[in-house]
Formats: structure tokens, C-alpha cells, sequence
């Protein structure tokens, strides 16, 4: 009896002890949003170059404080001819992925974005070369390629920052690599430029985005903040065991930062 | 005043490499042209001829014209037809071959733009006043330089 009251009386002191611990940490209230957004440079590219017209745009929804579902479609108008050759490109394109914010949620606070995204790319392009020419020993071949619809694979590393400027209105870019997986057009015919993705005639493009956002909050988190404690050396150690003042901190047993500075 | 220059920063940086990037000039650096690589053999051995003539059948102007150190001779195909002859003269006899093929568009490179790579459809027909076989390496004939025949004699 004396034994499952002793018992009862050490389960109700360790639960109200967690339970300190847990409300003694801080949190922070984030808001999830969901984000529709367009591709800036598209259309400035094309005020200087009407031979290009690129318009992107974006939607992403948090899934919580770090990461974000985001789906890209855009649109692409591509000429291009040069001596001895012309070539028209009209396509569509998606991109599927995460993206992941690197900032610590009290750094963000759902405002501010650094960090990376993931994606996977599908391209749907019909392109048309209606003449190109060949001078050689035998004269000159004129020739042409008819006009074919092809799906293109690729994926996408975005690297980026985002930041917002107003309420609700954010600005911010990413620099892209991309792997190109599948031209859809064979090695012979590769596209002069993939809708999405660049120069199909290369494995891997560069490319950059530049974005205004509109963010709408539909959900706000509460977040555990984790905090830095700095390592400690002997002489801290030392000062420590040495201190009357009834302040502690919790030692690092592994070596490595652990989280929480709990102040008595 | 702080807060406006990080955001100025913030949009000017990625202008100017959008600028950069999109200002690029294109240049053609790769081989455009589309031979095929023919090496001579004596024998079993790699012999270049001491003299080579060159030219297609019909056709006013010469590739090679007695021509020394020629090896492999590089022979341009006609891409708007199906078959190409020509005249060969090796040390002074002559023989000619004629190459069976079709031809495909190739992209080089966007700077470049298209050429026409072939495929032998067999080993060509050839007279054999110096030529005693011919013996193909490699079908296909693209802008690389790798040999398609050999050419005994």
C-alpha cells in the first residue's frame, strides 16, 4: 500500500515537473500562407528581346514553418534564327517540389524566406524549323524540319531569398541549376531551347527568377524555439561549480550545442 | 536609409546578373562539317599514298589534286541525294567508288545550327584497278573524327 502510494505521489511530481519544462519553453506563433506569385524578368527580357517571351508564374502552399509545396507553370514564345538556320519553339511548362526555408523561425517570422527548392520539371513544346541551309562541296542544301510536339523531363535546384516588402506583398529571386533528364526529341534533333528549362542542347542550364508574391496567412503555428547554448570551456565549468548565485546551465555532455538555457 | 539600400541590393544584384547572362555573346567553336574519314592500307598497314586525286563524278571542281600526305582523306557527301560517286586516283591509277547513304538533320550546337550526318547503307561498289578491298569501320558519319573505311589498295 505504502509502495503504490509512494509510486503514485513520484509519477505526479515527475508529470508536473515535465510539465513546467514543457510550458517554460519558448514558442513562437508563425503563420502558414499560401503564395501566388509572378515571374518578373520574363517580361522584361522580352521588352529588350521580343524574340523571347517568357511569362512564369507561381503558386506554394506552407506545409509548416520550413517547408512549402510550390507548383511553377509558365509559358514560352522562343525565335531564333541566325545565318544559316531559323528556328520557332512554343511550349508550357511545370514544376513541381518543396521548398525548404533555412531561417530559424523567429529569424522568418513567416515574413522572410532563405533557403532551397526541389523540382521536378515537365516540359510540352512543339517546335518547327522551317528552313536551314548547308554549304558544301556539292552546292548548297536548303532543308526543313516539320513541325513536332515533344514532352521534356528535367529537375530543378533553386536556391533563394525572399523578403516581404508590404503586408501581404513579398520580393525575392532564386538562381536555378537544372539537370536536363529528357529532350523527348532524340540526340539528332535536341531543342534549341527547352520551355522551363533553357538551352536543350546542354545537360545542365543556370537560370534566375525574380518574383512579387502575394501571401495570404490561412493558418497560424505555434513553434518551439531552439536555442544556442554557448559551449562551455573549463573556466566556465570552474565558475560554475564555484557560483553562488543559483544560475545553471545544462552541460554539454556529447560536446556538441545542445538546446535550452533554463534560469532558476 | 538602411532598410532602402538592403532593398535596392536586394534588386539590383540579381538584375545585373540577369543582365550579364542575357547578354552573352554566341560563338561557333565546333566542327561543322561532315566527312567521311577514309584511311589508306598497303597490305595490313597504314600507307599514305604518295599522290591523291580527288573529285566527284560530273563535278568541275577537285577536293584533292595530286595531292601528297593525304591520310585519311576526308569526302564530303551530297546530302540532297542518296549516293555520291566519286573519282579516285592513287599514285597515278584511277578508280572510283560510289557511297550509298541517307542523310539526317543534326543540331551542332545553337551557335552552330544544323548539319547533315549520313549512314552508309553497305560497303560501297568500287572499281579495282588500284583498290583491292574496302572495309568498313563505321557506318556513321558525323562531324567527329573517326574513321568510317579503309581503303586497301
Amino acid at each position: 500500500m505504502w509502495k503504490t502510494f509512494a509510486y503514485s505521489i513520484s509519477l505526479l511530481f515527475f508529470l508536473n515537473f515535465s510539465l513546467i519544462q514543457v510550458k517554460s519553453q519558448d514558442t513562437i506563433s508563425v503563420p502558414l500562407k499560401v503564395r501566388a506569385g509572378i515571374e518578373v524578368s520574363g517580361p522584361a527580357i522580352y521588352y529588350s528581346d521580343k524574340n523571347i517571351l517568357n511569362a512564369e508564374g507561381y503558386f506554394s502552399v506552407d506545409l509548416n514553418e520550413k517547408r512549402s509545396v510550390i507548383l511553377d507553370a509558365g509559358y514560352l514564345n522562343f525565335k531564333y534564327s541566325q545565318y544559316n538556320y531559323s528556328y520557332l519553339n512554343k511550349g508550357s511548362y511545370l514544376r513541381l517540389g518543396m521548398e525548404f526555408n533555412l531561417l530559424k523561425p523567429d529569424k522568418s517570422q513567416g515574413r522572410y524566406w532563405a533557403g532551397i527548392g526541389l523540382r521536378y520539371g515537365l516540359s510540352r513544346f512543339t517546335s518547327v524549323i522551317p528552313s536551314f541551309q548547308k554549304t558544301d562541296y556539292w552546292g548548297i542544301t536548303t532543308s526543313s524540319i516539320a513541325q513536332k510536339t515533344n514532352w521534356g523531363h528535367f529537375l530543378e535546384v533553386a536556391p533563394g531569398v525572399r523578403t516581404e516588402i508590404f503586408n501581404h506583398l513579398s520580393i525575392g529571386w532564386t538562381v536555378s541549376l537544372r539537370l536536363l533528364l529528357y529532350s523527348g526529341t532524340g540526340k539528332d534533333l535536341r531543342p534549341v531551347y527547352l520551355p522551363g528549362f533553357g538551352d536543350g542542347t546542354k545537360t545542365i542550364t543556370t537560370g534566375m527568377n525574380y518574383f512579387i508574391v502575394w501571401n495570404i496567412p490561412y493558418k497560424k503555428i505555434q513553434v518551439i524555439l531552439k536555442k544556442e547554448v554557448k559551449e562551455e570551456t573549463d573556466e566556465d565549468s570552474d565558475s560554475d561549480a564555484n557560483s553562488t548565485t543559483g544560475n545553471k546551465s545544462i552541460k554539454s555532455t556529447s560536446g556538441n550545442r545542445q538546446q535550452g538555457t533554463i534560469i532558476k | 536609409m538602411r532598410k532602402l539600400i538592403r532593398v535596392s541590393l536586394f534588386i539590383i544584384i540579381p538584375g545585373i546578373f540577369i543582365y550579364l547572362g542575357s547578354c552573352a555573346p554566341g560563338s561557333c567553336f565546333e566542327e561543322t562539317e561532315c566527312y567521311l574519314k577514309a584511311s589508306f592500307y598497303k597490305s595490313t598497314v597504314l600507307s599514305t599514298p604518295d599522290s591523291l586525286t580527288l573529285y566527284g563524278l560530273d563535278r568541275d571542281s577537285i577536293i584533292y589534286s595530286s595531292k601528297t600526305g593525304v591520310q585519311p582523306a576526308l569526302i564530303p557527301l551530297n546530302a540532297s541525294t542518296e549516293s555520291s560517286k566519286f573519282v579516285i586516283i592513287i599514285n597515278g591509277v584511277t578508280d572510283t567508288i560510289e557511297f550509298r547513304y541517307s542523310s539526317y538533320p543534326h543540331l551542332i550546337s545553337k551557335e552552330c545550327g544544323y548539319t547533315f550526318y549520313h549512314h552508309l547503307d553497305s560497303i560501297p561498289p568500287f572499281t579495282k584497278h588500284i583498290i583491292k578491298v574496302i572495309y568498313l569501320s563505321n557506318p556513321t558519319i558525323t562531324n567527329l573524327n573517326v574513321e568510317n573505311i579503309r581503303i586497301f589498295y
